[in-house]
């Protein structure tokens, strides 16, 4: 509500603040707290006015945050901040190589930006000759997608494959489950645990409130670098072009006939497992993925293009019953913040076809048009803090290679590639700077990691 | 690569023999060109002695020399040819005159190290088992322009030299005047014709034009030593007069910025010396973007021409009325090295395509 409150919205405050006293009131002066009420719902617990209760107060103009206690709601070998592509494959990795991992995600679903964003082609498990590049746990979510109907189309050897979102959710879901790691969704990681540079847990908001996990390792899977971006590691800010992707509809309702010989209208998108609905890339501007404000305009400007520009399509003769069917629930933020690592991925590398002694991941190309490229496992580690690991996007890559970083299946490798090393690191009771990188290799090829 | 495993060098050391190319370059650019400097020593030894760098010095000739055994040992009866290599000779420096070196690539030099290496050796080969001493007596234009020298330095050298050779050509004069104005008019047409052909993408600092097509000797040297193989000989696309020069083809490669090596191999002069420092700097063309193929109006995820950019000349800028992102090619920064069109992913057509500058 913007603007001064008029009367009108000010009797409507008043009249249901006092309903909802009149109904709290009636309610726990009839029943006690866990007894069943008899309807679908029951009191878990009666709060009354509490004191020493430390909120947020105003001091000289400035919200002071007070000192306070965290419920300890986990402690685990390897947490994981975010459930994306790469997080998922860590926790998985870091699990069967023997640790216990705790994975956290800020949506109510697995997969990221690959489910939640709706990028359901995916690009880049492949190099120039076709040669797939992306192996291990990421093939094997690919794999669990083939034996599922309506899961994933065009999985033939050299061409990009496209998945139903809520088919890799499952999937997702099927095999944490199954590698028994333990799984917090609706949490959002807030701040590094830090003592002596070194990180020891998360701070999570949830609906359960701030809450800590502590952790001998964490990866950081945010895609923002949030966990070693509050740590205090050294990364880069950086921009990207932030869309929505959109799904549309009765695509096989098209009349061809009425369409004629006219060219098809441009942006409708490619097709999806599911008949007759596609998905449609949007890149939108290059602002930064960080500002809460930008992302609040691209989400509403987005929104405002996506229903025109469907309006228009459905003007085009013989498109008349397309129509949209979701936007995305997340927003499509590509790059953010970008860690400075030991080592970082570059492009020069790439053309020159580097060979890392360290490699602990091969990544693939955008359009086939080029070879393989080693990751060096310094992508991951962080010059200064110690304890967190990166995986995904926000590895340390220089700006040429972020788009290539950031594609799904090179996710997988590096996600992978943490789990693997932060499992490792637990074993030894080493930091994962000093991990023996051998035995990571090791881990990761009995994993069934390609490492060129 | 045989013959001249050596280095790229020595390539450029072949052609740059001939004075005949010299000659011909010397022409065409209205400058004596500073190339190797040997091509002088080659022509002022034919001018005392006949034809002392065919007898030894000439690597064409030495190869020819085992099928000049062979034929004679066949003891095949050859019939006389005529002499030819004097006509080659003044129509290619009468055509050098306005802008089409004709046969300049015939010359054994630019034969051996260039486009024919495989070919045109192996045809002067069997023309050789089969006519043996046909193509040194009677074609080789390199030959016949010694000849030309050796007479045209006669009464100079009967200074020095006691005897006459009595063999300086009667009618010369005509011949030349005969044969130059007739390698002049046909270069005059085929220029002519070729006014209105399409330019060609040139090797990085080659000279322009008109100028260009006077100077190239179509030995095909720079296409040998192009590292990512972008440079093709025009088989017929940029009009009669551009036939074998080098072109540019940026389909699967592009011309690589620590790269000057076809500027190092030109015996003429036609793609001038480069530094690595200055490449960035010399305009080889530029690339124009189709807006109705590019992935990016369809809102397409990619980002290969501005990440294979060497020199971060594109950018992605979103229109808010198209409302997607554009290519924008900086021109002060892009050289139209074509890198980006060697990475362009459509398919058939590329959306980013390098054109003459």
């Amino acid at each position: 509500m913007n603007g001064p409150m008029n009367r009108r919205d000010c009797l409507k405050v008043l009249g249901l603040s006092g309903l909802a006293t009149g109904l709290g009131s009636s309610r726990s002066q009839a029943q006690n707290v866990g007894e069943s009420s008899g309807f679908q719902s029951s009191v878990l617990a009666s709060h009354k006015v509490q004191s020493g209760w430390a909120n947020a107060t105003l001091v000289n103009g400035k919200v002071i945050q007070p000192q306070r206690e965290l419920t300890i709601l986990d402690s685990t070998d390897v947490l994981v901040v975010g459930g994306g592509p790469a997080g998922v494959v860590a926790a998985i990795a870091a699990q069967r190589a023997g640790a216990n991992v705790t994975l956290v995600e800020r949506y109510g679903h697995l997969g990221g930006l690959w489910t939640g964003g709706l990028v359901l082609l995916v690009l880049g498990h492949i190099v120039q000759g076709g040669k797939q590049v992306c192996q291990g746990i990421g093939e094997e979510i690919m794999g669990r997608l083939d034996k599922l109907d309506g899961a994933i189309i065009d999985r033939r050897s050299g061409v990009n494959p496209t998945v139903d979102a809520e088919a890799v959710k499952y999937v997702m879901v099927e095999m944490i489950e199954e590698a028994g790691v333990k799984t917090f969704l609706h949490c959002w990681g807030v701040d590094a645990i830090v003592n002596d540079n070194a990180v020891q847990g998360v701070v999570f908001e949830s609906k359960s409130g701030r809450q800590a996990i502590l952790a001998k390792i964490v990866i950081d899977a945010t895609g923002d670098g949030d966990v070693f971006a509050s740590a205090g590691a050294e990364f880069e800010h950086r921009s990207h072009n932030v869309g929505l992707v959109y799904r549309i509809g009765n695509l096989d309702r098209i009349d061809k006939d009425k369409a004629g010989d006219s060219p098809a209208p441009k942006r409708i998108g490619a097709h999806t497992p599911v008949p007759g609905v596609n998905w449609v890339n949007l890149r939108g501007p290059e602002v930064d993925g960080l500002d809460v404000a930008t992302l609040t305009r691209m989400e509403m400007s987005h929104r405002k293009y996506i229903w025109s520009h469907i309006q228009k399509t459905r003007q085009t003769p013989g498109y008349e019953q397309v129509y949209l069917m979701e936007t995305a629930p997340q927003l499509g933020v590509r790059i953010t913040r970008v860690l400075q690592g030991l080592s970082t991925v570059s492009l020069d590398d790439l053309k020159a076809g580097t060979k890392f002694p360290d490699v602990v991941g091969v990544g693939g190309s955008e359009s086939g048009n080029h070879g393989p490229w080693q990751i060096p496992y310094g992508a991951l580690v962080p010059t200064k803090v110690e304890n967190v690991l990166a995986a995904g996007r926000c590895i340390s890559a220089e700006i040429r290679m972020a788009d290539l970083v950031r594609l799904i299946p090179n996710c997988f490798v590096t996600g992978h590639a943490a789990g693997a090393a932060a499992a490792v690191a637990v074993q030894d009771g080493r930091r994962p700077r000093d991990v023996d990188v051998a035995k990571v290799q090791k881990i990761l090829t009995e994993q069934g990691a390609y490492l060129g | 690569m045989w013959p001249f495993a050596a280095g790229t060098n020595s390539l450029r050391w072949v052609p740059s023999l001939s004075p005949f190319v010299a000659a011909s370059a010397a022409i065409a650019a209205r400058a004596v060109p500073v190339a190797a400097g040997l091509e002088i020593i080659v022509g002022v030894a034919a001018m005392l002695r006949r034809r002392v760098f065919c007898r030894w010095v000439c690597p064409t000739g030495s190869c020819l020399e085992g099928a000049n055994w062979l034929g004679c040992r066949l003891k095949r009866n050859p019939g006389r040819w005529p002499s030819m290599g004097r006509w080659i000779v003044l129509l290619t420096l009468g055509g050098t005159c306005l802008g089409y070196p004709f046969l300049l690539w015939l010359d054994p030099l630019a034969l051996l190290a260039g486009v024919f290496t495989t070919f045109g050796l192996a045809a002067v080969f069997a023309l050789t088992i089969l006519w043996p001493g046909a193509w040194c007596g009677r074609i080789c234009p390199l030959g016949a322009f010694q000849d030309l020298l050796h007479a045209g330095f006669a009464p100079v050298r009967s200074l020095f030299v006691a005897k006459r050779d009595g063999n300086a050509e009667a009618g010369l004069s005509r011949r030349v005047v005969l044969g130059a104005a007739v390698g002049a008019g046909s270069a005059g047409i085929l220029c002519f014709a070729q006014r209105n052909d399409t330019p060609a993408i040139r090797p990085p600092n080659a000279r322009t034009g008109p100028h260009f097509l006077g100077l190239c000797t179509r030995c095909g040297n720079c296409a040998r030593v192009c590292p990512t193989g972008v440079i093709e000989h025009d088989v017929g696309g940029h009009g009669p007069a551009s036939l074998l020069t080098p072109v540019l083809s940026f389909r699967n490669g592009y011309c690589r910025e620590d790269c000057t090596r076809c500027t190092e191999v030109c015996p003429s002069g036609a793609i001038r010396l480069l530094r690595v420092q200055d490449k960035a700097h010399v305009r080889i063309g530029l690339p124009r973007v189709d807006e109705e193929i590019c992935l990016l109006s369809d809102d397409r995820e990619c980002s290969e021409c501005a990440r294979w950019c060497p020199y971060g000349a594109i950018r992605y800028v979103f229109s808010e009325t198209l409302y997607c992102l554009t290519v924008q090619i900086d021109p002060q920064k892009c050289n139209g090295c074509g890198a980006c069109e060697a990475a362009c992913p459509t398919k058939p057509r590329k959306a980013i395509v390098v054109l003459p500058a």
